[in-house]
């Protein structure tokens, strides 16, 4: 069974993955195994970037998407004719010829595109065509420049710590960030930061998550919250200590100025 | 299933000068390019002893080695997409209402179509034309613009092909580019620690190792080494940079926008208003001078002049003591900020690290933060390990071997005996720094220091120039350019557009792929090839894992009616025969007699790019296509960056007068007395003759904002822009309203809601030299009083010239004319004061629209302009 991993701790966000797929599919059809993608507009292996934080705690976090030909795979049970099938290696092929009219497989999933040109449903094929023709890994995975996205036998690759992209998927996620809390402790009196101030945070449920002391920029950052709710409380020698209720639902908590006072 | 019938090997970096970069595997099937992937090493060597493969490590289990396949950045793609690219242009085009005999109508420029013309028919005008302007006026009124941006090839060009043809023949004025990349380093950081030709570190030989072992901290200073390295170098500073993390060494970016490196690696972001990275730094030296945190006895025995430099961070010339509260105002940057930084840079092994371009040094007087920023490397004993400055890219520039950190090669390859361009720097006696085109082509009598280009070593900056030559009254009538880029990537092209349209300019003749930029005012447009069309020879020894030598075989037929720019001149030459005298037996003169087949100046190039007879294996290059060269065997005993002259700087001095750090420069003060904005010393300018563009100023009153304008995420300058896989992605570009891609501007969200914008909206960037449109994108990523706007997109006027409307979003239009300051011809194009409103392109049409077409047929938000909407039928 092949799988791709991706590390998000290394990925530099170059896209390359993303094109590397349009290079080898836009306008160009691989015979049995897919009908050509259009130029623009369908993303098979596709990068997803959401900007988090708030100037200046911000950071990206880039994603990469696709078809991790899952156990379950709605289109191998919609498909009529046999149109889609599953390879002895795992990857699942929408067959461009058999598929071609088969309405039923549009908007089955999100990594399912339809060609209205073609009428046809079509998605990641693991450049299975490269693969039978030598091939050690498809385009996304021989392009990436630092090692983030990586394609082989499940069994072979190193999946410790990661997880599925969703249930039954064979594409695996690692390092993916986890939402932060972060501010900068400071005292506007004589313009000095605060360092070695105790940053506790303290989920909903009374649970402490992070005791931090703040560096020598007087920042402090956590990581890896969980989403949800937080009690921060800062507490400095000398100073009138502070109290956060911040919410990592939606995005980072950035308390940024924490202007204490004596 | 057949997948390729054939593959071939190229680079694709776009430094364009012969200096290649990013060598890509291009697959073709059916005649057509299908494939452009990262060459695999191992397809030719087996075994990585042969190349004597490099580890470099920590010492404490942390590695990085190079790897075994190129690390080319997505930009590769685009020597496909822009091969197949709808914006070609198709054939040789004349500007359909100018008539060589007759009326020109230069005032038509950018506005007029065009009309097919036979390659024949176009050579013949080229041919008259160039005799016609040398029989009136003169050569010296004949403007070549041999330089710009472009892809890199060496026996095509593209730049400068028809200098040595001019030079045959009566000589020629020439454009002289100024350091556009290094404009701060260039007239700033050389006059204190030497370093030419451009004044940043050329000593990096084994940096990045002596961080991982020894740093604990590196500033990303005004550095997206995750956008500008694409152009030159590729993504090995990903890779540096993420081992870097591994090793434990905090990375801090100082920009006034969180880039696309910053947002992937830095542990910190110190937001700082554009171009005022010099009130930052001279506090910085404050809190080390008054807090005793700086190496006093470095500086007695390494530096020169240093109280100058206390004398003015205490405020004993001008009044002003530069204490972080001080800095804060003009920064933004919080003093208590200031103050830790100040001190966790003195107390940790502190590295800087660069790509080039944006605020911090190209802005007005941007050799104050070069300087200002050695001043402080110096006070921190740079050379001691884990204290150097280095770069992410250009690792191999003029020939250099230790402008590499990474292990080098045991030569370095070039393509000097093959490249038929003009050689960046090498300029004929007339020449005009490129700042100064627009007042050249307008008449004025221009005085400058300098030749200005970015070769030269820094005592050239003390000699003066003036065109015309003394005594002389010629002036500009023909302008010949060659992948230009002035109006995209220059500063204030909207006086270009202005003169470009004045009676005085008889002839503009362009060679370029396609119809951008400057193209739009030529009178005759004669298309080149791309690089996947031709066969040539070239070199990339700019990607740190090991130089590559590549035979770049052609991988497909020429899909326009093009010839390489080399073609161009060759024909040329051939058509100027007719005119006898200095052009008889011309293209015999021009080629040496040689034998120009393809594989005999492949060969040529081969063999003179630097190996050794032993070296030599002709049969596996060609079989193979590319080779490499293995890394140096004792490159390990290379002193790391600047060590030599940490431990014993009598011994090995720097190139400066004293040998040593120089905080006040002699020859600046005696060449300039009077000089208040680069004195002998750097200091706080607040403004200058030509530039007042402080949040203080009155014009911010009208202006209210700094931009920001960084190189391109997704071009290199203006070339790429017609990239449909990168159109799409969400940074780079925001589709409008009316279906049109507007180049993205940064703006925060405190900004967006004074200004009533949202996500999306068209906006205009302006001041008194025009406006450029944008398409909003509300970040967090740029700093409160700041918008950014990449530089170099599609020029597209509403309305030309000075106070005029670009719906391209080229920013360089309304960059200031003015020079870096009174006597660096450099450029400042970005940092400077700018208003934004939101756009009702509606209302624009109405006004416009009746001379400009709002809807032309064959635009696409996917590819952007394209060539056929200028296009007449006959």
């Amino acid at each position: 069974m092949k799988a791709f991993l991706f590390d998000a701790s290394i990925c530099n966000g170059c896209y390359g993955c993303q094109i590397a797929c349009k290079d080898e599919h836009c306008e160009q059809a691989w015979e049995g195994y897919t009908a050509a993608q259009p130029m623009t507009g369908q993303f098979w292996g596709k990068i997803t970037e959401r900007e988090m934080g708030k100037t200046p705690f911000v950071h990206v976090n880039y994603k990469f998407e696709a078809c991790g030909n899952c156990d379950d795979c709605k289109l191998l049970e919609l498909a009529e004719d046999g149109a889609v099938y599953r390879r002895d290696d795992g990857i699942i092929i929408i067959d461009p010829v058999k598929a071609k009219g088969q309405e039923q497989l549009r908007g089955v999933c999100d990594k399912v595109f339809w060609n209205d040109a073609e009428q046809v449903a079509q998605k990641c094929t693991g450049c299975a065509h490269l693969l039978d023709d030598g091939w050690d890994v498809p385009r996304c995975v021989d392009w990436c420049p630092t090692g983030a996205l990586q394609f082989g036998e499940e069994s072979e690759l190193d999946l410790e710590g990661a997880v599925p992209a969703e249930p039954g998927s064979h594409l695996y996620y690692k390092n993916l960030p986890g939402r932060r809390i972060c501010g900068t402790v400071a005292d506007r009196e004589i313009n000095e930061v605060i360092i070695g101030a105790k940053v506790t945070i303290t989920d909903a449920e009374g649970n402490e998550v992070a005791v931090i002391d703040t560096d020598d920029f007087g920042d402090f950052m956590f990581k890896d919250a969980a989403e949800g709710e937080f009690d921060v409380k800062i507490e400095a020698d000398g100073y009138q200590p502070m109290d956060y209720h911040v919410s990592t639902v939606e995005n980072d908590a950035v308390i940024g100025q924490v202007i204490v006072t004596k | 299933m057949k997948t390729a019938d054939k593959t071939v090997v190229q680079n694709t970096g776009m430094c364009c000068f012969g200096h290649g970069a990013n060598i890509a595997a291009f697959d073709v099937k059916d005649g057509r390019v299908v494939r452009v992937r990262p060459a695999h090493y191992d397809k030719r060597y087996k075994n990585k002893e042969d190349l004597n493969y490099w580890t470099i490590s920590d010492g404490r289990g942390h590695t990085l080695e190079p790897g075994m396949k190129s690390l080319i950045p997505p930009f590769a793609f685009s020597a496909k997409t822009t091969t197949y690219s709808k914006n070609r242009i198709p054939y040789p085009l004349i500007r359909e209402d100018f008539d060589p005999n007759g009326e020109r109508h230069p005032e038509n420029r950018g506005k007029s179509k065009y009309r097919r013309i036979s390659w024949d028919d176009a050579l013949d005008i080229v041919a008259s034309e160039i005799n016609r302007i040398t029989e009136k006026y003169g050569r010296m009124s004949m403007l070549v613009q041999a330089d710009g941006h472009g892809e890199t090839k060496a026996i095509h060009g593209p730049h400068g092909c028809m200098c040595k043809m001019l030079d045959l023949t009566g000589g020629y004025t020439l454009q002289a580019r100024q350091p556009d990349s290094w404009e701060g380093w260039y007239w700033g950081a050389k006059h204190v620690w030497g370093h030419d030709p451009v004044g940043q570190n050329v000593q990096q030989f084994n940096i990045i190792e002596d961080i991982m072992q020894n740093g604990d901290t590196l500033l990303l200073w005004g550095c997206d080494f995750e956008t500008t390295p694409w152009g030159w170098g590729g993504c090995m500073p990903s890779l540096i940079s993420f081992k870097l993390s591994e090793c434990g060494i905090k990375q801090i970016a100082v920009a006034p926008d969180c880039n696309y490196a910053a947002v992937v690696h830095a542990d910190k972001w110190i937001p700082v208003l554009p171009n005022t990275d010099s009130a930052l730094q001279l506090a910085i030296a404050y809190v080390w001078i008054t807090e005793d945190l700086y190496d006093k006895e470095y500086i007695a025995t390494h530096a020169d002049g240093f109280d100058w430099f206390v004398y003015h961070v205490m405020g004993k010339d001008d009044g002003i003591v530069k204490t972080p509260e001080w800095a804060e105002k003009w920064t933004g940057i919080p003093a208590y900020t200031i103050k830790a930084f100040a001190r966790h840079w003195a107390t940790h092994n502190t590295s800087i690290a660069h790509c080039n371009g944006g605020s911090y040094i190209r802005a007005a007087f941007s050799h104050e933060p070069a300087r200002l920023e050695v001043y402080l490397l110096g006070m921190q004993a740079v050379g001691h390990p884990g204290r150097n400055q280095f770069k992410f890219l250009e690792w191999s520039i003029f020939g250099k071997l230790s402008c590499c950190p990474l292990p080098i090669g045991s030569y370095m390859p070039l393509a000097n005996a093959c490249y038929n361009g003009n050689i960046l720097g090498e300029l004929p006696p007339s020449f005009i720094p490129k700042t100064m085109i627009p007042a050249a082509i307008r008449g004025e009598h221009l005085h400058w220091y300098g030749q200005v280009t970015c070769t030269k070593p820094r005592i050239d900056q003390f000699d003066p120039y003036e065109y015309p030559a003394p005594g002389e009254d010629y002036q500009i009538h023909m302008v010949w350019s060659d992948s230009p880029c002035w109006t995209t990537c220059w500063n204030g092209g909207n006086e270009l557009e202005d003169a470009l349209r004045l009676p005085s300019m008889e002839f503009v003749l362009i060679q370029h792929p396609w119809f951008e930029n400057d193209c739009l005012f030529a009178d005759i447009l004669l298309p080149a090839c791309t690089k996947l069309e031709l066969t040539d020879f070239n070199t990339d020894p700019m990607n740190g894992q090991f130089p590559v030598i590549v035979y770049e075989k052609q991988a497909v037929e020429a899909s326009t009616d093009s010839k390489s720019d080399w073609e161009i001149v060759c024909e040329i030459c051939k058509h100027l025969e007719k005119f006898g005298g200095v052009y008889e037996n011309l293209y015999e003169r021009y080629t040496d007699g040689k034998d120009m087949s393809m594989e005999a100046q492949v060969k040529r190039g081969y063999e003179g790019c630097g190996l050794t007879d032993e070296q030599y294996d002709w049969d596996n290059f060609e079989k193979y296509g590319f080779e490499l060269v293995p890394t140096y065997r004792s490159y390990e005993k290379l002193p790391a960056g600047m060590y030599n002259f940490y431990k014993d700087p009598v011994k090995y001095p720097l190139d400066t007068p004293t040998g040593k750090l120089e905080y006040y420069s002699v020859p600046i003060a005696t060449t300039w007395p009077d000089d208040r904005e680069r004195q002998p010393t750097a200091h706080w300018v607040e403004k200058g003759a030509g530039h007042d563009d402080r949040l203080n100023s009155e014009r911010a009153k009208k202006f209210p904002y700094l931009i920001v304008s960084n190189h391109p995420k997704w071009r290199v300058h203006a070339n790429m822009d017609d990239n449909p896989w990168f159109r799409e992605i969400d940074t780079c570009k925001v589709i409008g309203e009316d279906g049109y891609a507007y180049e993205p501007v940064w703006i925060n969200p405190i900004d967006a809601e004074r200004e009533g914008i949202k996500d999306g909206d068209i906006v205009g960037l302006f001041n008194e030299r025009g406006t450029v449109l944008g398409g909003a994108r509300i970040t967090e990523r740029i700093m409160p009083g700041v918008v950014s706007q990449d530089h170099g997109t599609h020029v597209d006027p509403i309305k030309m010239g000075v106070g005029g409307i670009d719906r391209g979003g080229a920013n360089n239009l309304i960059a200031p004319s003015a020079i870096t300051s009174k006597n660096a011809a450099g450029e400042v194009t970005s940092g400077y004061l700018v208003g934004m409103k939101k756009v009702d392109i509606k209302a624009l049409e109405e006004e416009y629209g009746a001379e400009v077409d709002f809807h032309r047929d064959h635009y696409t938000s996917e590819c952007g302009m394209c060539v056929e909407d200028v296009i007449v039928e006959e």
